[in-house]
C-alpha cells in the first residue's frame, strides 16, 4: 500500500466515522459499501466487493436500536479490508489477521464514538449557556465543531488500525497465524453467516419461516430447471 | 442541538424579535433522541405548534411541551423499527449475497442507491407531513402504512435468506460433500454460538464466532492440505 492509499483510506476512515452516527447516515459507512471503496482505492475492486460482502454477513445482525452499543462496523471493515487486500497477490488472504484487526477496530470505533457523545454532551451545556445570552448561532456552530472533532477522531481510529494491523500481517504473513484461507472458503463461511444471521434478524413466527423455505426450495427448484 | 438548529430558521421566520425567539430556541434545546430519517417528521410538528404560538394560539405552548417528548419516543420506535431492524439488513442480506457471487463493486453501490432513495425521501418528507399533521401527528404515527411497509420488507428479507442458503447449496453440490459439510457446520456452529443464555446474552458475538470459524478453518486447510474445496 503506498502512501497516498494510506492517506486516502485514513481520510475515507474520518467520513466513515462521521457517517456512522453524527451525520447524514447515508450508509456509506456499511461494510458492503466501504469494503467496495477500500477495493477500488487498493486496486483490488472485486476482493475489496468481496470482503465487504464478508463484513456486511458478519455484521448484518448489529443493530443500532435504542441506548444499545455497538461495534463500528465501518471502520472495522475499512481496517479489516485494507489488511487482507494487502497481503502479496497469489497467496491466500491472511483471513484471521484481517477479522480480528476488524474485531479490534470496530471496539476501539465504539469507544470513539463514546469519546464524541460526551464531547457533545459538554457542547450542548455550553450552547445553552451561549443561546441564553443571546448568542443564537451557537448551535450551528457548536455542530460544526461536532464534526470536525468527528472526522479528526475517525482519520485518528483509521490511521492507529492501519499501521498496527498491516505492521502486525508483515510479522504473520508468512506464518500460520495469519489464518490464511483459500477466498472460496471465506466466501462459504460468510454465506453461513448472512444465513445465520439473516434468520436470527427476519424468522420470527410461522409466517416468515414459510417465506424462508418459499426462498430455498423456489433458488433450487429455478437452478435445477436452468440446470 | 441538531434539533435546534434544524428548527431555528423556521423560528427566524416566526419570531422577528430576537429575545422571543431566543427564549423559544432555549425550549427546543433538550435531547431528542429519535430515529435520524423520522425525526424530520417531529421537527415539522414542532414547527406547527411554534406557528400556533406566534399566532398567540391558547394552550399551543403547552401542547408542545407536552407531546414532544412521545412523538420522539413514537418516531424512534417506529423508524428503528422499520430502518434499522427491517430496511438496513433486508437490502444488505441481498446486497452482500449478490456481492458474494458476482463479487462485483456494482452491488454496493446498489445497495447504497437502493437504501437512500427510501430513506432519504422519508427524511426529505417528513418536515411537510409533520408540519401538516400538526397537533393531529397521532394519525401519522397510527398510520397502518409503517408497520405493512417493515412487514413487508422482513417477509422479503426471510424469503432472501432462504434464497441465499438454497442458492449456496446448489453451488457447493458440485464440490463433492465436503463443501455442503463445510457450510452446514459452519452454520451450525454460528447457529449455536449465536445462542442466548437468558440474561447473560449470547454465547459469542457474531463478530467474534466468526473470527473463531476463520481460524478453525484455517487450521483445518493447513492440517488437511488441499482436502477441502
Amino acid at each position: 500500500m503506498s502512501l497516498d492509499q494510506a492517506a486516502l483510506l485514513a481520510v475515507f476512515g474520518g467520513v466513515v466515522f462521521l457517517d456512522q452516527w453524527p451525520l447524514l447516515q447515508s450508509m456509506l459507512s456499511r461494510p458492503l459499501v466501504v469494503g467496495a471503496v477500500v477495493g477500488l482505492v487498493l486496486g483490488r475492486p472485486t476482493d475489496g466487493a468481496l470482503w465487504g460482502a464478508v463484513f456486511e454477513a458478519i455484521y448484518l445482525g448489529v443493530l443500532p436500536i435504542g441506548v444499545a452499543r455497538y461495534p463500528d462496523a465501518g471502520l472495522a471493515t475499512l481496517a479489516g479490508s485494507a489488511v487482507a487486500l494487502s497481503a502479496p497477490a497469489g497467496v491466500p488472504p491472511p483471513a484471521g489477521w484481517a477479522v480480528a484487526v476488524a474485531l479490534v477496530t470496530g471496539a476501539v470505533g465504539d469507544h470513539a464514538g463514546l469519546v464524541l457523545r460526551r464531547w457533545n454532551g459538554h457542547l450542548a451545556v455550553r450552547v445553552r449557556e451561549r443561546v441564553t445570552a443571546g448568542d443564537l448561532s451557537a448551535p450551528g456552530r457548536a455542530i460544526a465543531v461536532s464534526l470536525l472533532r468527528g472526522v479528526g477522531l475517525g482519520v485518528v481510529v483509521s490511521v492507529a488500525a492501519l499501521t498496527v494491523g498491516l505492521g502486525g500481517l508483515a510479522l504473520v504473513v508468512s506464518t500460520p497465524w495469519s489464518g490464511p484461507l483459500p477466498m472460496t472458503i471465506v466466501v462459504l463461511a460468510a454465506a453461513a453467516a448472512l444465513v445465520v444471521n439473516g434468520t436470527r434478524l427476519f424468522v420470527d413466527g410461522r409466517w416468515r419461516l414459510t417465506a424462508w423455505g418459499a426462498g430455498l426450495v423456489l433458488v433450487v427448484a429455478a437452478f435445477g430447471l436452468v440446470g | 442541538m441538531g434539533f435546534a438548529w434544524a428548527i431555528a430558521p423556521g423560528l427566524d421566520r416566526l419570531y422577528p424579535d430576537p429575545s422571543v425567539r431566543n427564549e423559544r430556541l432555549l425550549a427546543h434545546l433538550e435531547t431528542f433522541n429519535s430515529n435520524p430519517y423520522l425525526a424530520t417528521i417531529g421537527i415539522g410538528f414542532a414547527l406547527r405548534l411554534e406557528q400556533e404560538v406566534a399566532r398567540g394560539s391558547a394552550g399551543a405552548d403547552q401542547r408542545l411541551s407536552r407531546l414532544i417528548k412521545p412523538v420522539r419516543s413514537s418516531l424512534g420506535a417506529l423508524g428503528d423499527d422499520l430502518f434499522w431492524a427491517a430496511w438496513r439488513p433486508m437490502l444488505g442480506l441481498i446486497g452482500a449475497a449478490a456481492a458474494l457471487v458476482t463479487g462485483s463493486p456494482i452491488a454496493a453501490l446498489c445497495y447504497w442507491l437502493a437504501y437512500n432513495t427510501f430513506a432519504q425521501s422519508v427524511r426529505w418528507r417528513g418536515v411537510r407531513a409533520g408540519f401538516a399533521s400538526g397537533a393531529g401527528i397521532a394519525r401519522v404515527l397510527q398510520d397502518p402504512f409503517w408497520n405493512r411497509v417493515s412487514g413487508i420488507t422482513k417477509t422479503v428479507g426471510a424469503f432472501a435468506c432462504g434464497a441465499v442458503a438454497g442458492g449456496a447449496l446448489w453451488a457447493l453440490r458440485g464440490g463433492g460433500t465436503e463443501g455442503i459439510s463445510v457450510f452446514l457446520i459452519v452454520t451450525a456452529f454460528l447457529w449455536l454460538a449465536g445462542w442466548r443464555r437468558g440474561s447473560r446474552g449470547r454465547w459469542l458475538s457474531p463478530s467474534v464466532a466468526f473470527l473463531v470459524v476463520v481460524i478453525l478453518l484455517s487450521v483445518v486447510v493447513r492440517v488437511s492440505a488441499g482436502v477441502l474445496p
